[in-house]
């Protein structure tokens, strides 16, 4: 009985997020609410049983990629607020796009029937764990290489442009 | 009892609110926010997939490498909207157009 309560209190919070986002123009209170919205969907992992995915989301996303985030905001401060706002006409069309977007996708949701098969799956690390190096193993390799070209391409993306070591300091 | 549902609309009511962050925003910052919201979306998607007993634990494997790209796609795009402030001097997207894009 408690569970509904918990999905309708971690559903609503991860909207809430998206909602505020949406009408908020300070990006330092977007940010702030992305970990809100990140920390909601790690609940709704928990409440699925995905414990592993929970723990991993709330370490990657809530600890990682969101703190790059308030890095990014910090290191490109500007003042630019008020200006940055979408034309009237412009919000009116979108929010019309979106609501059609919406009801399509829940309509075609609500007519979709999936039979659920008798066996839930099992929530152990362990078989996790086997799962992701026994049949995943290639797109976990895969992953890792990605992972190397990401730090390398990020580092130098983000490099300096003026060399650092003046020339009086370099040995004659 | 929550159904499967339940959270299918809740990952498609997400994945609107991102795409609509996506379009309204100017921020570049808050563009990159809108496509965590989206991955986020896919991700609850797959999870409530694996956690119904549909596809066993592949749609938790899944999430898995999705949030190992999002922790790149994330990390990537900073560094080159860093570059991108440095050359424009601003964060605005619609100022990049000197490809007269």
């Amino acid at each position: 009985m408690i569970k509904p309560l918990f999905f309708y209190i971690f559903a609503l919070s991860s909207v809430a997020a998206g909602v505020a986002i949406i009408a908020s123009t300070n990006i330092v209170r977007m940010a702030y609410w992305l970990i809100g919205m990140l920390l909601s969907v790690a609940g709704l992992y928990f409440l699925q049983g995905a414990y592993f995915l929970g723990v991993i989301q709330i370490i990657v996303y809530a600890g990682g990629v969101a703190v790059l985030m308030v890095f990014g905001v910090m290191l490109t401060s500007q003042r630019v607020a008020a200006q940055l706002r979408p034309r009237r006409w412009e919000v009116l069309w979108l929010l019309v796009t979106a609501a059609m977007l919406l009801t399509g996708i829940v309509a075609t949701l609500l007519d979709a029937r999936w039979s659920p098969e008798e066996a839930a799956a099992s929530n152990n690390v362990a078989d996790f764990g086997i799962h992701l190096l026994g049949k995943f193993v290639g797109p976990f390799e895969l992953a890792s290489i990605l992972l190397l070209i990401a730090l390398l391409g990020a580092a130098y993306l983000a490099r300096p442009k003026v060399p650092t070591v003046k020339p009086e300091d370099t040995p004659k | 009892m929550i159904e499967l549902q339940h959270y299918l609309i809740l990952s498609a009511a997400l994945l609107v609110l991102g795409l609509v962050i996506i379009v309204s925003k100017r921020n570049a910052i808050a563009i990159l926010i809108g496509v965590e919201f989206i991955l986020n979306a896919a991700n609850l998607n797959v999870v409530a997939f694996s956690s119904q007993g549909i596809g066993g634990l592949d749609g938790q494997t899944a999430a898995i490498f999705l949030i190992v790209i999002a922790a790149t796609e994330a990390a990537v795009a900073l560094a080159i909207f860093l570059n991108f402030y440095n050359i424009i001097a601003t964060i605005d997207v619609d100022r990049g157009d000197k490809l007269r894009g």
